[in-house]
């Protein structure tokens, strides 16, 4: 049985979170599943059919169960995957065709819903019919086939069925050999099912609940070391280790904190104590503050429940530095980092990655510590556009409004034309007294993205000079004048 | 012990970053080996590398660890103080300046792959900088003031508020000031202030500079020539001057010639008054 969401087939988190609850529902109904590609998932149908009185009751339930989690989804029941997926494909139309009281031969339609079910035995009728286009899905050799296929007088599968296997291969190779298997019924590989993910978490409860910081850390010490157990007993490793910490007033801290295999059980204990430290006391209240006696206990009954839960087991492969190219970061600076992101925050500590772009701004990405470091936008493409020469020293992250006016007081314009009304004579930012002007260059117009009608900017650039020596990048948009940076050496 | 192609013996990494965390990513800067032997001798030394064209400008020709040096406002130069350092290998963490720009940083010479950004420390900023360094070698760090509203204007009311605020949170800090210095000789770091710090060891200040390639209505920004001041107590009592190219055509920092330097077009310069004299 294969069950087909078209919704979730496109790229996405949002949509690959969706389809893993999906897959979530269905094992309730049958515990071995394969998910074959986004939105699609096939499985076994005979044990399961018969426990619930029939394929069509089973696929009804199993639509009744994933329409509650908002996805619309097809059933199409078959011997053999590829022609099960076919029959899921056509279910809607199926039912559709009955309806108008049409049936095609080797097919019943479903009482309940967009389900096709192919009798036992009747899946080489079934697959007769198909054009020889529904090959294309298979793999790139098949595509070149199926559009060699309808020249030489093959239209439908049941067509290419009818030639003599010697004779496909001979002349077609192994995809041609491949793909008469398919057209026959035959050549299904059986399922790559999953097993149910087992709960590899470990828990530890304090009772009575925990007021220090210090015991809670030592457990953890040892916690760690059981979940380490745990993981390597089974041959696994966890990119990230979620930490939970629930106090006795039900409040809960939840952090991930970024594992790799790489760290040990003391090394996770610290980042135990760091998240507590970071939840427990404020991070803006300043030292003074605090009452002189609590040395370290928090107001907030104490800690009853500390749990480690691995997040994305992956095979423990090992790890293997390579020769070279990566930047090391040691533990001395991964450690000093993750201390002051257990202080602020983990948005707190960035690393930043340059890469490609036209502002001076977007050309640098600025990565939270410990995530994977990738520009914005590549670096390798040319990206016309750029303003050639040195880069700004200050680059404001909001940019600030200032008026530009001429000599006569009015306000400078560009037209769309990237004319600029008059020559540039007053800076003043901020409400601040003007400045005067003493070289300028621009306007250097910029429109982007102007097929996204939320992202579109069309802007001018300016480089403005004024008579205090520094130099700034201001950009019309609108009417509107902002500077963006400051090409300064010494000043705000 | 590693042997060298020639024969040598390299010295052992005390170190080991090679056995640390791993961020793999996209090609980086040097192989391993260099840059462990890079940081073989940043550690190891008793000061940190700059600049070739700032030597002249540092008392020993390089930061001192365990010294502070301060420069009134955030801009380039203190950037450029960071660069050397970055580039012979060593980290560098930059706190309290938002609108750092790590582009022009990275065109002196800063390496983006060892630097990091803490914009926002708030109020705990003495224990952030304590703990960047742990790790980091080198700190730049604008304290927060407590008058916020007077940080980021242009013009000469913007100076005289600037002025005020940082009188105030010197005023503050004796005690703080204290302890991150004797943090800082423990870690044998090198500490960049912008802002106010009494009893820094280097205090650099621009007294002049003006920008060429800007005409009017044509041309763009080509570089910069400044003439940069360096005094201090102890080793740099005595004032130095020099002009530089900050940054010169290519985007890198040189030492300027004063005959190079086109007059016309530092022809509006304002002397900029030092914060305090």
């Amino acid at each position: 049985m294969v069950l087909c969401c078209p919704a979730l087939s496109a790229p996405g988190r949002e949509a690959a979170r969706l389809f893993e609850q999906v897959l979530t529902a269905v094992t309730e109904f049958c515990p071995r599943v394969e998910a074959v590609e986004p939105g699609v998932c096939a499985f076994g149908a005979r044990g399961p059919a018969r426990y619930f009185g029939g394929e069509t009751a089973l696929a009804g339930r199993i639509i009744a169960a994933v329409a509650d989690l908002g996805v619309q989804a097809r059933v199409g029941v078959a011997d053999g995957l590829f022609a099960a997926q076919l029959a899921a494909r056509q279910a809607e139309r199926a039912t559709r065709r009955a309806v108008r009281a049409t049936r095609p031969a080797g097919a019943r339609s479903a009482g309940a819903g967009p389900v096709l079910v192919i009798p036992p035995g009747r899946t080489a009728e079934f697959l007769a019919d198909q054009p020889v286009s529904v090959l294309a899905g298979q793999d790139v050799a098949s595509q070149d086939l199926t559009g060699l296929l309808p020249r030489l007088g093959l239209h439908t599968l049941g067509d290419l069925a009818a030639l003599p296997a010697s004779d496909v291969a001979g002349r077609f190779g192994a995809t041609g050999e491949t793909v008469h298997r398919l057209a026959r019924g035959l050549g299904s590989r059986p399922l790559a099912v999953r097993s149910p993910a087992e709960d590899l978490s470990v828990t530890q409860e304090f009772d009575p609940p925990e007021p220090l910081a210090e015991p809670v850390v030592f457990a953890a010490k040892a916690l760690a070391e059981r979940m380490h157990e745990g993981l390597a007993a089974r041959g696994l490793t966890c990119v990230r280790v979620q930490v939970r910490a629930i106090s006795a007033d039900g409040r809960e801290s939840r952090r991930l904190w970024r594992h790799d295999g790489l760290l040990t059980g003391a090394a996770l204990a610290d980042r135990v104590r760091w998240q507590l430290d970071g939840w427990r006391v404020p991070a803006d209240r300043p030292a003074a503050d605090r009452p002189a006696d609590s040395d370290g206990a928090a107001d907030d009954g104490g800690i009853a429940m500390l749990r480690l839960v691995p997040d994305q087991v992956v095979r423990a492969t090992g790890h293997q530095l390579a020769l070279w190219g990566e930047t090391v970061v040691s533990d001395r600076v991964a450690r000093a980092a993750m201390r002051v992101q257990a202080m602020l925050g983990h948005e707190a500590v960035l690393r930043p990655v340059l890469g490609g772009g036209r502002d001076v701004a977007e050309r640098v990405n600025h990565v939270p510590f410990g995530e994977k470091r990738k520009p914005r936008l590549p670096a390798s493409s040319p990206w016309p556009g750029r303003i050639m020469g040195a880069a700004p020293g200050v680059v404001y992250p909001f940019a600030r409004e200032a008026d530009v006016t001429d000599e006569a007081g009015e306000a400078v314009t560009v037209t769309g034309r990237c004319v600029v009304s008059a020559a540039p004579a007053w800076l003043a930012a901020d409400g601040e007294p003007p400045l005067r002007i003493t070289g300028w260059a621009g306007p250097w117009p910029l429109s982007e993205r102007w097929w996204d009608p939320a992202a579109a900017r069309r802007r001018a650039r300016f480089q403005l000079l004024t008579s205090d020596g520094r130099a700034w990048l201001a950009a019309v948009q609108d009417g509107r004048w902002l500077i963006e940076a400051g090409y300064l050496l010494y000043g705000l | 012990m590693v042997a060298g192609p020639s024969g040598h013996r390299l010295p052992k990494v005390s170190e080991a970053p090679a056995t640390g965390v791993t961020n793999a990513t996209h090609a980086g800067s040097a192989t391993s080996a260099t840059s462990a032997a890079r940081a073989v001798s940043v550690m190891s030394a008793g000061t940190l590398p700059v600049l070739p064209a700032l030597r002249e400008l540092l008392p020993r020709g390089a930061l001192a660890r365990g010294s502070v040096v301060t420069v009134a406002e955030f801009g380039l130069l203190i950037l450029a103080l960071a660069a050397g350092a970055s580039a012979d290998g060593a980290w560098c963490g930059i706190a309290g300046v938002p609108e750092a720009g790590v582009l022009a940083a990275a065109g002196l010479g800063l390496d983006a792959e060892r630097t990091l950004l803490v914009p926002d420390p708030g109020h705990a900023w003495p224990q952030v900088v304590a703990s960047l360094l742990d790790g980091c070698e080198l700190v730049l760090l604008r304290p927060p003031s407590p008058a916020q509203g007077t940080r980021g204007t242009p013009g000469a009311q913007g100076a005289q508020g600037a002025r005020g605020a940082q009188g105030a949170h010197a005023a503050h800090g004796a005690q703080v000031r204290q302890r991150l210095e004797a943090t800082l000789r423990r870690a044998r770091g090198v500490l960049l202030v912008v802002g106010d710090w009494p009893g820094a060891q280097v205090r650099l200040r621009v007294l002049t500079q003006g920008w060429t390639g800007l005409g009017d209505g044509h041309g763009r920004l080509r570089a910069c020539c400044a003439q940069v001041v360096a005094d201090g107590r102890g080793g740099a009592a005595m004032t130095r001057t020099r002009w530089l190219w900050l940054p010169g055509e290519d985007g890198r920092v040189a030492v300027a010639e004063p005959m190079d330097v086109p007059a016309h077009d530092l022809g509006s310069v304002r002397r900029l008054q030092a914060v305090n004299q």
